[in-house]
C-alpha cells in the first residue's frame, strides 16, 4: 500500500510538472484559487448553519426511527485522514466534483424555500444561500477546468440523483426541521470537497511547504 | 426524661433512614466532546448523583455506517468522566451517537442522546513557544511574534489548515488589539511606543472550527531609543527656518521692487519721428505726414496758388558802351517751371539780375503773375534743385523770352504756354543799334533737358512766329544762328549758356567780370541758372 502510494505520488508529481510546463496558468495556482473558493463556501454553510440552529428547537434525534441519510451518503469517501491520503489525486478530483455536481439542484431547492421560511433572520438567511450558489457555480467552473489538466480518471463525476423536496412538511416546524437538514448535509459535503482540494494543493505544492 | 426518649428514637429514625437512602444514580450529562486534531476526539460527562452507592459510568455510542452499539474505548486517557476515541475509531464525516449511562447497584441512569460529527467538534490546542522579539532598525524599532503550531497537529499533509490569530496590549491600558496572522506563524507590529511594555498571546482553529485557548502572556519591554539625534535635527530645522522667514518677509514687503528687477516692464514699439501719443491723440495731419515724408523728403510747403515765384535769369549782352539810356539791359528771365505736378512743390528762390537802367526792363515779377495766370491753376512755386526731385513735367516746358524794352507788352506777346503750368521766361535785351524797335519776341529754344532740372537753353532772337508757340526741338548738333550755345552744364543745376550773335564769329567766351559797361550790366558771358537751395528741412 506505502509503497503503491509512493509510486502514485510520484507519477502525480511527474504529470503535474508536465503539466505546469506546458499550462498558462500553472495547476499550483488553480488549486489555490480552488481551495480559497471550497473554503469559504464551507465557512459560508457553517455560519449558515449556526444561523439556523439559534432559532430552530433541538430536536431530539433517535437511532429510531433511523434518521435520514444526506442524498450523498452513497458515495464512497475517505472518512479519516490515512483513508484520504491514500487516494490518488485523480479520485480526489472526481469526489470532489461529484459532491458539488450532487448539489446544484438541492441548493436551488433551499434558495426557493427560504425565501417562504418562517425564521427570524429569514432575510440574511436567503442572501446566504444565494450567495451559496454563486461560489458553488464558480468552484465547479473551476474544478472543470483543473480536472481537464490532470486527466480523464479525473473527470469522472458519480452521479448522485436528488429526490426533491417532497418530504418536506407543510407546517413550519416540518419545514424548518427539513431545511436544517439539508443545510446540515450540505456543511458536511462543502467540508469533505474543502479537505480534499487542500490535500490535493498540498500535494501539488511541495516546494512551497506555506501552502500546507 | 421525655426529652432524652425523644432524643434516641431520632437517632434510631434517623439511622434507619439513612440506611435506606441508596438510589439509583442520577442522570449524568454529556458535556462536549473535542477533537484538537481532526483525528482523534474525547467527550466529557458530568455524573448525576451517585445515589449512595458506587456507581459506574459507561459511554455508548451508535455510529452512522457502523451496526450495532459500541462502548468507549478509553476511560482513562483524558481523565475521569471521560472517553477518549483515538485514531482507529474516530471517522469524519459520519454521525455518533453518545450516551452514557450511569448505573449502581440500585439502577441505571442514561444521559440523553448526544449527536455529533467530529467536524463539528474541532478545537486545537494552543500554538507554542510563542517570541516576542524587539527589531532594533534605523527608522525606528518594531516588534517582531513568532510561534509554533500545536504539537499534535499536522500541517504536512494538507489535512488540517490551521489558522491564527493573535492580540497584543501595551501595559498601561487594558484594551486588546487583535490581529489575524492567518497561516503564517509569524508576525510584525510596527510603530510601537518607545519604553513600552507590550504582551502578546495567540490562539488558532482548525478549518473553520472552534479557536483555541489563548496562550499564556508572553512580556516584552522596548527600549527607550536615543533620541538625541531627532533633537538635534529640530534645533537645525528651527535655526533654519528663522532667516527663510525673514527672507520670504523681506520678499513680500518689497514685492514691487522685486517684480521690477525679475520682470522689468518690457519697452514699446517706437518709430524715430513719431509721437506715439500724437499718433494715439488722433492727429492725423501730423502723423500722416509724420509716416509718408521721410527725412530726405523736402520741405513742403502749401500751395500758394495766386502767388507764382520763379527764378528770373537775366542776362547782359556786353553792349557798347552806352548810356545809361541806352543802356539796355539784355535780361534773360529762365523761369524755372515749377513742379507741375500738385504732390510737390519746389522752391526756389528767384533771383533777378536788376539793373537800375531807366529803362528798366520790366523786370518785376509782378508782371508775370498774371501771365502766369493764363496758365491753369498752378502755379510756379519753389523749386528745389534737390538731386533726388525729378520735375516731371519737364517736357512741357517752355521758354519764354521776352525781349527788354520798354514796351511793357512784352508779356503779352508771350507765347503762349504750351502746358498750363510753369514756363521759362528769358528777357533778352535786343540790341540798340540794328533791332532796337523791332519788336521781337525772342524765344530761346530748350535744346535739352536734363533729368536734374538742367535746361540747356539756347538764346537767340527768333523772329516771332505767327504761329505763337515755341518749337520744341532738339537741336543737339546744328547751331543755327537763332540759336545759342550751351557752354557748359555744371553740376550743381548750373547751365552755362554761351552767347552768340550772328555777326560774332567767335565763341569766345566773353570774359567774367567786371564789365567796364558800367553798372547797368555786366557782361556776363556765362549764364547760369542759380538755384538757391531750399531752405532745411525741418
Amino acid at each position: 500500500m506505502a509503497h503503491r502510494e509512493t509510486n502514485g505520488s510520484k507519477l502525480f508529481i511527474t504529470v503535474l510538472c508536465m503539466v505546469a510546463a506546458c499550462s498558462a496558468v500553472p495547476i499550483n495556482d488553480l488549486l489555490d484559487r480552488a481551495s480559497q473558493r471550497s473554503d469559504m463556501l464551507h465557512s459560508l454553510s457553517t455560519t449558515l448553519t449556526k444561523d439556523l440552529s439559534n432559532h430552530v428547537p433541538p430536536v431530539g434525534w433517535t437511532m429510531m426511527p433511523r434518521p435520514p441519510l444526506c442524498h450523498t451518503s452513497s458515495l464512497q469517501t475517505p472518512n479519516d485522514k490515512e483513508q484520504a491520503l491514500q487516494l490518488s489525486e485523480s479520485d480526489l478530483m472526481s469526489l470532489a466534483r461529484s459532491l458539488l455536481q450532487a448539489w446544484q439542484d438541492p441548493l436551488v431547492d433551499l434558495s426557493n424555500s427560504a425565501n417562504s421560511l418562517l425564521h427570524p433572520s429569514q432575510s440574511s438567511i436567503s442572501n446566504k444561500i444565494r450567495e451559496l450558489q454563486e461560489h458553488s457555480k464558480s468552484l465547479g467552473d473551476g474544478l472543470d477546468i483543473l480536472s481537464g489538466k490532470m486527466g480523464p480518471a479525473a473527470q469522472a463525476i458519480s452521479s448522485l440523483p436528488y429526490r426533491g423536496s417532497n418530504d418536506i412538511g407543510e407546517d413550519n416546524i416540518s419545514k424548518l426541521t427539513n431545511f436544517h437538514f439539508l443545510l446540515s448535509c450540505f456543511r458536511r459535503d462543502s467540508h469533505k470537497i474543502d479537505s480534499f482540494l487542500k490535500v490535493l494543493r498540498c500535494r501539488a505544492a511541495k516546494v512551497q511547504p506555506e501552502m500546507c | 426524661m421525655w426529652r432524652d426518649l425523644g432524643l434516641a428514637v431520632l437517632v434510631l429514625l434517623s439511622a434507619a433512614v439513612e440506611s435506606n437512602s441508596t438510589s439509583p444514580p442520577g442522570k449524568p450529562v454529556l458535556l462536549s466532546c473535542r477533537s484538537p486534531e481532526k483525528e482523534t476526539f474525547t467527550c466529557w460527562w458530568e455524573p448525576g448523583s451517585d445515589g449512595g452507592l458506587p456507581t459506574t459510568y459507561r459511554l455508548y455510542y451508535e455510529r452512522e455506517r457502523l451496526e450495532g452499539v459500541h462502548e468507549c474505548p478509553d476511560y482513562w486517557s483524558a481523565g475521569s468522566n471521560s472517553c477518549f476515541f483515538n485514531k482507529t475509531h474516530t471517522l469524519i464525516w459520519v454521525d455518533y451517537y453518545l450516551t452514557v449511562v450511569a448505573s449502581n447497584a440500585l439502577g441505571n441512569a442514561t444521559s440523553d442522546i448526544f449527536k455529533m460529527d467530529v467536524m463539528e467538534i474541532m478545537k486545537p490546542n494552543v500554538p507554542e513557544n510563542v517570541t516576542l522579539l524587539v527589531v532594533e532598525t534605523e527608522d525606528s524599532p518594531y516588534l517582531h511574534i513568532r510561534w509554533e503550531h500545536p504539537r499534535n497537529t499536522d500541517t504536512e499533509s494538507g489535512w488540517v489548515t490551521i489558522k491564527y490569530e493573535l492580540r497584543i496590549k501595551q501595559e498601561k491600558n487594558n484594551k486588546w488589539k487583535e490581529y489575524m496572522s492567518g497561516t503564517q506563524s509569524h508576525f510584525s507590529l510596527y510603530s510601537i511606543a518607545p519604553g513600552g511594555v507590550y504582551t502578546v498571546q495567540v490562539r488558532c482553529k482548525l478549518d473553520h472550527g472552534s479557536w483555541s485557548e489563548w496562550t499564556n502572556s508572553t512580556n516584552v519591554k522596548v527600549p527607550n531609543y536615543v533620541q538625541n539625534e531627532r533633537s538635534f535635527w529640530i534645533l537645525v530645522a528651527t535655526l533654519s527656518a528663522i532667516p527663510f522667514m525673514a527672507a520670504m518677509c523681506i520678499l513680500i514687503v518689497k514685492r514691487e521692487n522685486v517684480k521690477q528687477c525679475v520682470l522689468p516692464p518690457v519697452p514699446g514699439p517706437k518709430i524715430r519721428g513719431v509721437d506715439f501719443h500724437l499718433l494715439m491723440s488722433g492727429q492725423s495731419e501730423d502723423s500722416t505726414n509724420a509716416l509718408i515724408i521721410n527725412q530726405n523728403f523736402p520741405l513742403i510747403v502749401g500751395w500758394k496758388d495766386q502767388m507764382e515765384e520763379y527764378l528770373i535769369v537775366t542776362e547782359n549782352d556786353i553792349g557798347p558802351p552806352s548810356d545809361a539810356s541806352h543802356c539796355q539791359k539784355r535780361k534773360k528771365s529762365l523761369i524755372i517751371p515749377a513742379g507741375f505736378c500738385s504732390d510737390w512743390e519746389i522752391q526756389c528762390k528767384s533771383t533777378h539780375i536788376q539793373n537800375d537802367c531807366a529803362g528798366g526792363t520790366k523786370n518785376e515779377t509782378g508782371n508775370f503773375p498774371k501771365n502766369n495766370k493764363s496758365l491753369s491753376g498752378e502755379s510756379l512755386s519753389y523749386m528745389e534743385p534737390s538731386k533726388l526731385q525729378k520735375q516731371q513735367c519737364l517736357g512741357q516746358n517752355f521758354v519764354n523770352t521776352e525781349a527788354t524794352d520798354p514796351s511793357p507788352l512784352n508779356y503779352d506777346n508771350a507765347v503762349k504756354p504750351f502746358t498750363n503750368s510753369g514756363y521759362v521766361d528769358i528777357r533778352k535785351h535786343v540790341e540798340n543799334t540794328q533791332e532796337v524797335n523791332v519788336k521781337q519776341v525772342d524765344y530761346s529754344r530748350v535744346e535739352d533737358v536734363n533729368g536734374d532740372n538742367v535746361f540747356i537753353l539756347n538764346n537767340k532772337n527768333l523772329a516771332f512766329n505767327s504761329s505763337g508757340y515755341m518749337d520744341f526741338q532738339r537741336q543737339e548738333e546744328k547751331l543755327s544762328e537763332d540759336y545759342s550755345r550751351v557752354k557748359e552744364v555744371g553740376s550743381n543745376n548750373v547751365v552755362v549758356l554761351q552767347i552768340q550773335d550772328m555777326s560774332a564769329d567767335t565763341k569766345n567766351p566773353h570774359a567774367t567780370g567786371a564789365h567796364k559797361m558800367g553798372v547797368c550790366t555786366e557782361l556776363i558771358n556765362s549764364e547760369y541758372i542759380d538755384t538757391i537751395p531750399a531752405p532745411p528741412l525741418m
